[in-house]
Order: C-alpha cells, then structure tokens, then sequence
C-alpha cells in the first residue's frame, strides 16, 4: 500500500474543494462582489474600493484567470477579508479557533476513552445484569442531540442549582490570574464538555461492545485462554485492542469536524468558539467567514480521514497485508 | 434583526419562562440614586460589536453605542429633547443657511489635552477624506472656527434632520490624535478611544464579546454615576436567569417571560416600534402595476390577527402610510384598509377578472397566480400572508429562499411579492430613503410627482409645523397607491434592576437606534 497513491487521492480532493469554494459564491444570483463580500460590502463600499477588489479578484478576467488569483492568494494565507469585522477572515477564524479546539478536543477525548473502556466492559459481561442497564441507558442518550443535553444541564445546574456559570468562557473582568484562573476556565467548560461527551459516548461505545463480542469469538481468544493469561490481559490487550478499529474510524469522522462539531452547544452556552463565529456569520451574512470556515473544515476532514490511513495498519497490521 | 427567530430560541424560552415561575422571587435591594455605584453590568446576545473606536466599530446599532459613551456629539438627545452636549448652545442662520455652536469651555479629552473648536473643524474635514459610515455629512459644505469655542457650519441646502442624522450624531475626535491616521479603520491603538465622554475605555475582549469602561471623574456635565460599566455575553435566553442570580443589571428580555421578570422586582421598558415588516410589490409588473389591485392585496391581509397569531400578540398591526400609530409624526387620517376581504373580491372583479369554480380569479383565460418570495426569516408571515391571498381567490406560489437570493431577485424586479423588513421609523427623513432609492430595500416608486416632491421637499422644510403637514400628506398618498404594505411593527422589551434608571431616546439614540442604553443615563 503506498502513501504516494494515498496522496495524490488526497489531493485531487483537496482541488475539488477549492474549485467549489471558488465556484459556489460566483454562480450566486445577482453581483459576485456582493456574493463575495455579503451585506457589508454594500455599506462599505466606494467606488474606488470597487475597482480596487474588481482588479484583486480579476472579476473582469476569464474564469480561469480569477482561479489564479484565487489560489494564489490562499497560498500566501489569504482567506479574504470579512467587512463585518474589518478584519481578514484567517485572523477572525484564528481568535475563535482555540476555544473549540479546548472544549471539542477535550470531550472527543474524554467520550472516546470512556465509550472505549465502557463497551469493552460491557462487551466483555455481554447478557449480565451490569450489560444491560449500560446498554439501555447508553442507548436512551444517544437519542438526544448534543444542544438538548446542553440545555438540560444549563437549566439544571446554572439556572436551578446555581453552581454552574450560564454563559461564556470565563468571568469577565474578576481580575483571576494564574491557577484561580485556569479553574475559572475549566468551571466554564465543564457544562459544554459533558454535553459533547455524552451525546458522542453512545457511538464509540455501542460500536466498541458489538466488536468486543465478535472479538470474543475468535480463535486467538481462545489461545490466549488456554495460555493461562489474566482477565485483564485478555480483556484489554487481546479483545479491547482489536476492538478499537472501529472506534478509530469514527473518531477519525468526528475529528474532521472538530472545528464545527460544538455549533450548537457554543451556542447553548454562549461559548466563543468557531460555531459561534459560523452563527453569527451566517446571521449577518458575512460570506468571507463562512467561505473560510468551510474551506477549513474541508481540510481538517481531509487531514483526519489521512492520519486514519496512516494509523490503520499500526493497529491492524492485518491492514497493509490486505493490499 | 428583529424578524430572525427560529425553533431553538423560542423553545428554549418557553422553557425558561415556565422554569422562572418557580423559582423564588428574589427582591432587589433599593439602591440611593444619589451614590456611586461600583458596577453595572449589561447582558449582550452576541458580545463582539467591533473595537469601540468611530471607525472600527462594526456598522450596527450596538456598535455605535459602545463607541458613545467614549466619544460624544455638539448634540445629544435625552428620552424627550435635543440637549446640549458638547455645544451648550447653538443658532439657525435662514440667510446663510449655517449653525452656529457655542462649544462648552471646561472639556478635556481623555488624556488631558483641551478641547476646542478646532476638533470640531478637523472632524468635520477630516469626515470628508474618511467618511464615518454612520452619518452622511454631505450636507456640510464648510466648517469655521469663529473663535475657539465657537464653530459655524455652513449647509449646501436647508436641511430638517440636521440634529437627528447629523449635529447629534457625529462623533467628534481629538484633531491632536487622528490628524497623522491615514487609514482611520486599522487604527486600533489605546489613542483610538480618546474621547470627552462620561466613561473611558478600559477594555475590549473580541473573543469573549465584553467591554470594559471607567467613570471619568473629571467630566463637564456631570458625575458618572457608575464606576465600571461591563457589557458581557449572555445568550438571549440565560437573560433572564443571568437577571435573577444578579450577575448582570440590565438585558434585552422576550415577551414571554416579562410578567414574571416584572413580578421579580425588575423593570421592564418598552420603546415606540421604529421597525416594520413589510410586503414588497412588484408595482411595476401587471397586474400589481393598478394601484386597485394592491389596494385589495391591502384589504384581504387581516394585519391585526397577523400580529396575534406570527407575533404572539407582542406587536402593533402595520399602517399603511409607514409610520407607526405611536409616532409623533403619525397621521391618524391615513387609509387603513381595515380588513376585508368581500372587498379585495370586489376590487379584484373590476379589474376584469372572474372566478372560476375551484375559487381562483382567472382573465382571459389566465389564472391569477403571484409569487411570493421571502427569506426562511418569514417564513410564519409568509405562509400567513398566502393564506389569506388564497382565501379571497389569488393562486400565491410561496417560496422560501436564501436571504441574498430574495434581495438580488428583488433587485432586479424579478418577483411580484416579497417580503422584507427594516427600522429607523423615527424621524421622517426614513421616507425619502425606503419610498424613492434606488436599491432594493426601497419601494422605488417615484411614478406619483406629488408625492415625490413631497418627499424631497420635507428633507428641507425648517419650519416643524410645515414638515408635520407634508409629513401628513405623504403617509396619506403613500397608503392611496399601497407600493408596498407595512405589515407590523414587534415590540422589544428591556429589563433592568433598577440601580440606573434607564430610558429610550426620543427617536432613537443618534440617528436611530432603539437601544435603551443612553450615556446619560449613567451620569447624574
């Protein structure tokens, strides 16, 4: 199996992308400067400014020849220039970018480790009465989206119970510093995190148990019985690890959307990540953010399905014998 | 934008309105109006309206009030009047068509310098190179210095709403600072918030959506009567809970939850409706183009159970000349087409039309069928509105389209009805703005002459009672032709504990901004 072939598949992807993202706003009805800058543009805009992103766009050139200019300026990071913020589009998407990546980044983490550790439990006493109420209470949750169980928990313990702040990523202006800080920091998460955690457990953990009783079935379990190997051994190194392909795939998925994946919780919660950046965006209909919003999910997806393949065959090499 | 409302906001406030009945009405605490108090907090739904300097805030309402309390105008006004601001007193010249400020003595900019006439001159010229997209100066033909608290400003043609789009809302910037900044939007330096203003910029967080703002104790008319001033992110519907546990003063609340909020000991304020909803009409398209058939669209569309049932009850039912029935400059003589749909039926027959056995008007063999096209914002009023069209007998295609899409289709005239909504009904100068431009925001209806001169004569009539008059007149032969059709106005509502005594401005803050949260309110 050749990374090469793996590449140039990528790639060609990867140019789809861009030639949609260059496409979609030039096929909208009505001005393409208007479709490329959205309602501010209106406001903003000078005919002097006019000529000037006329000439920058090449809007009065061949199709082709606008490409060009497209591309070349993302490669110098250019993602365009949102007039809502008078500021440029990579600048506005980086200031929200950590807050996401903190709050999805820690319940990918945390609900792809539990759903592990709970699935190979449950798998693993498949039938019991310990199996079953996992099972079914797993099971109920998955049906909630992830904004509901936000919501529920921001009435339950910001509103009624009063211990949990109701919005944002910290007190403003309470003057904390150092660790008081960080703990304000992680209060203010801890809502957000645990919705995302349980709405997204249920999958890692539905599919980690029917693989860990498939698993259980094979021949090699029974060798590994046979050598006299420990409970904990058998469970976690011999089934457990062949029971996280799966998972991986799917945590792969969901890492591609890491950057959008909490759109409605950040809403919920007033939290000042990229879903929020996205929702304002689409609320004043500034385009420039959008367009760089998308244009960067469409990579991270790319990114993660690439780092999936290069996992693959660490965990299975069964994987690259295949091809 | 007020017509933006989808399923998880209003959910969730049910939720929150029925959760707050059971929670224990905590009192507020009386606070003397006379001392300072250390704190006021103020909730934002969405926090981040740009950094509050003149050219880096962000074009909307909001943004100009953040930028206010830093930086201030000749004129100001309270909830009733024009007061003075940074002029105590000002004249009218008829002869040389010019204002005269006489400019308040004892001002000092932020970082100390004085201030003086020459500020004054330098913004108004330097506005000229770098237009502040708030205020149309064009009007200014010239500005002098006459002495150095003295200003003339000299008018190219008499203009009515002087103070409201002009005088009293230009902020005015310290010449010492601005006069090297060349590219006014990327000037984000501490120097960039330098005002006269009661409050002195602190801090600014993008991310997190709040501001800070200190009390300055050295002001000319007055003292602050807030230490801190914070604004910080709430979403809509924590507002309430955010209320109650008293982390925050003051917020934006719905209509939902305002008896409960009332029975909680907070105040709750409502301004007149500046905003309207209304129905585009193709009037240059058969056969919306007889001013009898859009007078039938008016009668078939019951505007007083449209805001019942699409508003929840929270809102005024639209009059067909624009302005609201609240307003000052409301005629209460305009036409109201009250509803009745025997009529429209009428109309619609001595047009020539039939009806045929499955209820729809057909001429010459052709079905009477319309689009209408709206953004998925209206989607409740549109499918309203296609009702009741349905129900006197025309065949209405609705369509829910991308916001951009309705407004470039609108544009180019290529839609019969459309629906699409906008404030600033306040002070007349609106009319000429939504009535005769050229974009597609406006009705574009320039075939009356009467009311076209109207329109632009209005804009230039010193004289108040005479502007009333023609005022009157326009609403009335803006409502004879229909060339568009105010459907409402919804009611906002603002809640606060009390400790500042909050107030909409007349006409809305600057020129226009229906946000209960003037600077003078936080002065004593």
């Amino acid at each position: 199996m050749s990374i090469k072939r793996n590449l140039i598949t990528y790639s060609i992807a990867f140019l789809i992308i861009l030639l949609l993202n260059f496409i979609l706003p030039r096929m909208m009805p009505g001005d393409p400067l208007m479709a490329i800058y959205g309602d501010e543009a209106l406001v903003a805009m000078t005919p002097d400014l006019k000529s000037h992103l006329i000439e920058r766009f090449a809007l009065d050139k061949p199709l082709w020849q606008q490409f060009g200019a497209y591309i070349s300026a993302l490669f110098q990071g250019n993602l365009g220039w949102s007039y809502y913020y008078n500021a440029s589009v990579s600048k506005v998407i980086l200031g929200s970018l950590p807050w996401t990546l903190l709050v999805v980044g820690s319940s990918l983490v945390l609900s792809t480790f539990l759903g592990i550790v709970l699935g190979i439990e449950s798998g693993w006493r498949r039938g019991s009465k310990t199996d079953r109420a996992m099972l079914t209470g797993l099971m109920s949750l998955n049906g909630f989206p992830d904004f509901f169980l936000g919501l529920v928990l921001l009435i339950v313990f910001g509103v009624l119970l009063g211990i949990a702040p109701l919005s944002g990523a910290l007190t403003p202006y309470s003057g904390l510093s150092g660790m008081s800080l960080v703990l304000d920091v992680l209060r203010h998460m801890a809502l957000p995190v645990a919705a995302l955690t349980i709405a997204h457990l249920a999958g890692g953990y539905l599919i980690t148990r029917n693989t860990m009783i498939t698993v259980l079935k094979a021949p090699f379990m029974l060798t590994a019985r046979a050598k006299g190997l420990s409970q904990r051994v058998l469970k976690y190194r011999h089934a457990g690890r062949n029971s996280m392909l799966p998972v991986i795939t799917m945590t792969g998925i969901w890492l591609g959307r890491i950057v959008t994946g909490a759109l409605f919780v950040e809403l919920v919660f007033a939290y000042p990540g990229v879903g929020q950046l996205t929702y304002q965006a689409l609320l004043s209909r500034d385009y420039p953010v959008i367009q760089g919003v998308f244009l960067m999910v469409a990579i991270s997806v790319l990114i993660a399905n690439f780092a999936v393949d290069l996992l693959y065959p660490k965990l299975d090499p069964r994987i690259s014998y295949a091809h | 934008m007020t017509g933006t409302r989808n399923l998880l906001p209003k959910v969730t406030t049910i939720i929150m309105a029925f959760i707050l009945l059971f929670l224990p009405a905590c009192g507020n605490e009386e606070i003397p109006p006379s001392s300072q108090i250390d704190t006021y907090t103020i909730a934002d739904s969405i926090g981040d309206w740009g950094y509050p300097s003149p050219y880096a805030h962000y074009f909307r309402g909001p943004g100009y009030v953040r930028m206010s309390f830093i930086f201030e105008t000749l004129v100001w006004k309270n909830a009733t009047e024009f007061v003075p601001q940074l002029a105590n007193e000002w004249s009218y010249k008829e002869g040389d068509n010019s204002y005269t400020f006489k400019l308040q003595e004892n001002v000092k900019w932020h970082d100390g310098t004085e201030f003086t006439a020459d500020d004054v001159v330098f913004t108004y010229e330097y506005t000229e190179d770098y237009p502040y997209q708030w205020v149309d100066n064009s009007i200014v033909e010239s500005v002098e210095a006459l002495d150095k608290y003295t200003v003339k400003l000299y008018l190219s043609k008499p203009y009515a709403p002087f103070f409201q789009d002009v005088a009293g809302a230009q902020p005015i910037l310290p010449k010492h600072i601005w006069e090297n900044v060349t590219v006014p939007e990327e000037f984000l330096e501490l120097e960039a918030v330098i005002g006269t203003g009661p409050y002195i910029f602190a801090d600014y967080s993008k991310e997190h959506g709040t501001y800070l703002y200190q009390a300055n104790d050295s002001y000319y008319l007055g003292t602050p009567a807030v230490k801190e001033i914070r604004f910080v992110k709430v979403t809509a519907e924590m507002n309430p809970a955010a209320l109650e546990e008293g982390s925050v003063n003051s917020a934006s609340i719905e209509a939902e939850v305002v008896t409960e909020m009332e029975s909680a000991g907070f105040t709750v304020i409502t301004d007149r409706p500046s905003w309207n909803a209304k129905l585009t009409i193709n009037h240059q398209k058969e056969p919306l183009s007889s001013k009898e058939f859009r007078q039938a669209l008016a009668y078939a569309i019951d505007r007083e159970s449209l805001v019942q049932i699409v508003l929840r009850g929270n809102g005024v039912a639209g009059s067909p000349g624009l302005m609201p029935p609240t307003s000052v400059w409301y005629n209460p003589d305009t036409p109201q087409y009250a509803y009745d749909p025997g009529k429209a039926q009428q109309l619609i027959e001595g047009l020539g039309y039939n009806r045929l056995d499955n209820g729809y008007f057909a001429r010459d063999g052709h079905l009477l069928k319309l689009s209408l096209i709206a953004a998925a914002d209206y989607k409740d009023l549109g499918q309203f509105i296609t009702q009741q069209l349905e129900q006197v007998g025309i065949d209405i295609d609705f369509q829910t389209l991308e916001a951009k899409t309705v407004d470039s289709k609108v544009g180019a005239w290529e839609f019969d009805l459309s629906i699409y909504g906008h404030g600033g009904l306040y002070e007349p100068s609106i009319l000429e703005r939504v009535i005769l431009d050229e974009s597609f925001n406006s009705a574009r209806y320039s075939t009356n002459n009467e009311l076209t001169q109207l329109l632009n004569e209005q804009l230039t009539e010193m004289d108040t009672t005479k502007r009333k008059d023609m005022v009157f007149q326009i609403q009335e032969l803006y409502a004879e032709d229909v060339p568009a059709l105010t459907l409402y106005y919804p009611t906002s509502y603002f809640a606060h504990d009390g400790s500042i005594q909050l107030y909409y401005t007349m006409d809305g803050i600057a020129i226009g901004m229906p946000i209960p949260l003037n600077r003078m309110c936080f002065v004593q």
